[in-house]
């Protein structure tokens, strides 16, 4: 295999980059992380004239080389560390051609560290609009370099790319600017301590603050005889060689980049002047929103449902076909289930990042970034966390990983930190449900009681997101640059390529990360709920067979099994009255009692199954943990629903579906059957407005939900943060259920 | 056939468990190659830590 030429695609956010990565590598890439950290590896292999091929690495955006994040200290480290297995054989820097004079800023640096360089110049579609004209060949003289003038959008000047890429090795390498001349006499020193280093590199590496090697500093520091100058001051050469590259920057840009003033139109301006505006600003952010909720909750609606009937197709068909058993039960219920849990949020994550993706390759999110921070940064948010906030009321797995848009690690921590608290949908059957039980129907102010707790829910969720993220900020330690430098970069049409991409690599990412955790844990779950190691668990078909024939059913299923057939006659003598059917007296009866045998056996494997839950290493578990759950006014069985929808919050409806043995978990069943169950100690009803109201507060708060759990140890690279968020949430959860039981009881 | 049934959801539930106990509880080190040392960060803004 011959051996592949290394590149590095370098440059400035929003020039392009991407896009210029998809079209070299097409659909031959990877994404990744790099090691240790979240910061997001993407690379590919491009083809490349005569037969050669080019690894494609796509390094973070970086303004420059003097590094202020994680992202941008993740391109220094590569640059100056030649053992690298990625180190380049030919850095690649995109820069934009409206804003070339900053983009020029990193060509110099990369170029001074004697590394071959090509300069790509993207967006060229735009020079007639914006009345641009460059000389390419005066540019590639004073710059050293070889130049392709590129235009992403209409798909040209790739294959010059391609080429300048295969003919690397004869590139210049000799540096752009001297920086020596800022501080003759410090690099004069510097070079007597360092002979064999490059003086360059050597003062990338004492300038650098953020995220650096040890083994590239510390001699530095340490070496005696080189004394380091004070931070300040190596700031102020800092500040100095900036001056200095700008200068060189100048100079050639004078003579080799013009711009027609009349011919650059003012739309941009215009644009920026209502989306940014004080009111007109925040009334279009708050309609686009309105769209993308609408789209979560539902236009994905539409595709979960279809979801969600195909994997009960697959269950029943997998429970028809395979040979009755365990392990059928296993696929049917808890794979099947398990997988048809993760794939549901598909369409969820799919809609949101599509949006996501329009609102950045459009160049509307830095002006919605803009317009939030102001209103963020007292709570230590940033304004990039509006969208995971607000989109975390539609789920918070996705509005999570959409917190990599944030590149402050603090800011982006808190975030992902906060955003569980906000409603998410999946909480909304628990809040329906105990809202339709236990608080009153009436109203106030024309507003109905039901409707006022929800939306109490969802503020108070909101509510303490807010106030956690500003404890947050004030404990957490983390030392990080709060400046704000926004990038206001061109509008533009979305490339419907890039959409695809991001849509695509975010639910795969989601897909194979969490999902295998949530499909494993789902396993385990089916298998505590359906394995016992008590007799009576073994006993449960003949106990509770012995049972109804001696005590007869329970009172509910009498009662329901009696409503059923009363409706049932009552449909029958309405269709035989309106001559729909006409039927003998005994076909009448066959068919009452064919009704009333299925009721029963319906009634029969529902009670069976509420016992062998009961009897199951799950029952046991609820039952141990009443003791904790007692004080917030909950029995064992809502123990047990409780433990069971730290799977998946709205299981917990499934779950007292089971426990109850209403067999089905629509929601008015349930409701009648919830409202009837009488808690044996106090002999009045179990869901009251004090053990509701506590229920009601517990789900608000508590972090019921290991995906949340799997996604936050996916973006933060430890559990430390996802262990702390569920023992903060669940502790508070308790802690304010505990107070609301023991007030209101 | 059920003894086999029962065979096939231990080896299931066992793999389940030995995932999350490889994913959760050992350390990654165990896996990765390369560890990236965590004193290679500077201030914090990282994270690593």
């Amino acid at each position: 295999m011959s051996k592949q030429i290394k590149v590095a695609l370098i440059g400035n956010p929003n020039t392009g980059k991407t896009s210029v990565f998809n079209q070299l590598t097409g659909l031959k890439q990877k994404v990744g992380n790099y090691p240790g950290i979240t910061v997001e590896k993407k690379e590919g292999i491009c083809k490349l004239p005569r037969g050669v091929k080019a690894h494609i690495l796509d390094l973070p955006g970086t303004y420059s080389l003097n590094t202020t994040s994680l992202d941008e200290s993740v391109v220094v480290e590569l640059l100056l560390n030649k053992n690298d297995k990625d180190f380049p054989d030919v850095a690649v820097v995109i820069s934009d051609v409206e804003n070339l004079k900053r983009n020029l800023l990193l060509f110099t640096q990369i170029k001074d560290l004697k590394i071959p360089v090509i300069l790509v110049i993207n967006m060229a579609d735009r020079m007639s609009r914006t009345g641009i004209s460059l000389d390419i060949a005066l540019l590639e003289e004073k710059l050293d370099t070889k130049i392709a003038l590129v235009s992403t959008r209409k798909g040209t000047g790739i294959d010059r790319i391609k080429e300048l890429i295969a003919d690397y090795k004869n590139l210049s390498i000799s540096p752009n600017v001297d920086t020596t001349v800022i501080a003759p006499d410090y690099f004069e020193k510097l070079k007597a301590t360092f002979p064999k280093e490059d003086q360059y590199k050597l003062w990338l590496v004492i300038t650098q603050d953020v995220n650096f090697m040890p083994i590239e500093k510390n001699p530095i520091t340490i070496t005696a005889s080189f004394a380091t100058k004070s931070k300040s001051e190596l700031k102020r050469l800092q500040q100095k060689e900036t001056i200095l590259r700008y200068q060189f920057i100048n100079g050639i840009l004078k003579q080799a980049y013009k711009v027609d003033i009349n011919a650059a139109k003012g739309l941009r301006a215009t644009l920026d002047k209502i989306l940014t505006h004080k009111i007109f600003g925040y009334a279009i952010f708050f309609i686009i929103l309105l769209t993308i909720f609408q789209a979560i909750y539902d236009w994905s609606s539409y595709p979960m449902d279809f979801i969600d009937e195909s994997f009960a197709s697959a269950s029943e068909w997998v429970k028809d076909t395979l040979p009755p058993g365990v392990f059928t039960n296993l696929i049917a219920e808890g794979i099947l289930a398990g997988i048809g849990g993760i794939v549901i949020f598909i369409p969820q994550i799919a809609f949101l990042f599509l949006f996501i993706a329009l609102l950045e390759e459009s160049g509307y999110m830095s002006r919605v970034v803009f317009l939030m921070d102001k209103l963020m940064r007292p709570f230590g948010l940033s304004g990039k966390s509006v969208v995971p906030l607000i989109s975390g009321t539609a789920c918070a797995i996705p509005a999570i990983m959409a917190t990599r848009t944030i590149e402050n690690w603090k800011e982006r921590l808190i975030t992902i930190l906060v955003t569980p608290f906000t409603t998410c949908s999946a909480r909304l059957p628990v809040y329906l449900i105990i809202i339709a039980l236990v608080i009153p129907e009436g109203r106030f102010l024309g507003l109905s009681y039901q409707a006022l707790t929800l939306m109490l829910l969802y503020l108070m969720g909101f509510g303490a997101a807010i106030f956690s993220a500003m404890i947050l900020n004030k404990i957490m330690k983390i030392k990080s640059k709060t400046f704000f430098v926004m990038e206001m970069p061109n509008y533009k049409l979305p490339l419907i390529k890039n959409v695809v991409y991001t849509v695509w690599e975010k639910t795969k990412s989601f897909v194979l990360g969490a999902g295998k955790i949530i499909l494993a844990i789902s396993i385990i779950l089916w298998f505590l709920g359906s394995n016992g190691f008590s007799d009576d668990f073994a006993n449960a078909d003949e106990i509770v067979s012995e049972q109804i024939e001696e005590q007869g059913f329970s009172e509910f299923n009498k009662t329901n099994i009696e409503s059923s057939m009363t409706a049932y006659k009552q449909a029958l003598q309405d269709s035989i009255g309106k001559k729909t059917y006409v039927l003998d007296p005994v076909a009448i009866s066959d068919s009452l009692r064919l009704k009333e045998m299925a009721l029963i056996e319906k009634a029969t494997n529902q009670e069976i199954a509420s016992y062998k839950l009961e009897n199951s290493y799950m029952g046991y578990m609820g039952k141990a943990i009443e003791p904790v759950v007692r004080p917030l006014g909950y029995d064992w069985k809502i123990g047990i629903a409780v433990l069971t929808s730290f799977a998946a919050r709205e299981v917990f409806v499934g779950t007292l579906a089971t426990i109850y043995s209403v067999g089905s978990d629509e929601e008015d069943t349930i409701k009648n059957r919830m409202a009837a169950e009488i808690d044996p100690r106090t002999k009045k009803p179990l869901f009251n407005l004090a053990s509701g109201i506590s229920l009601l507060l517990f789900y608000a708060f508590a972090m019921q939900c290991m995906s949340t759990l799997a996604i936050v140890k996916r973006e933060t690279n430890t559990w430390k943060w996802p262990a702390a968020q569920l023992v903060f949430m669940s502790l508070f959860a308790y802690i304010v259920a505990l107070i609301a039981y023991q007030i209101l009881k | 056939m059920s003894i086999l049934q029962h065979i096939l959801v231990y080896i299931t539930v066992a793999l389940a468990l030995g995932y999350l106990v490889k994913k959760f509880l050992l350390p990654k080190s165990l896996f990765a190659g390369k560890k990236r040392s965590s004193k290679s960060c500077g201030d914090g803004d990282c994270g690593c830590h």
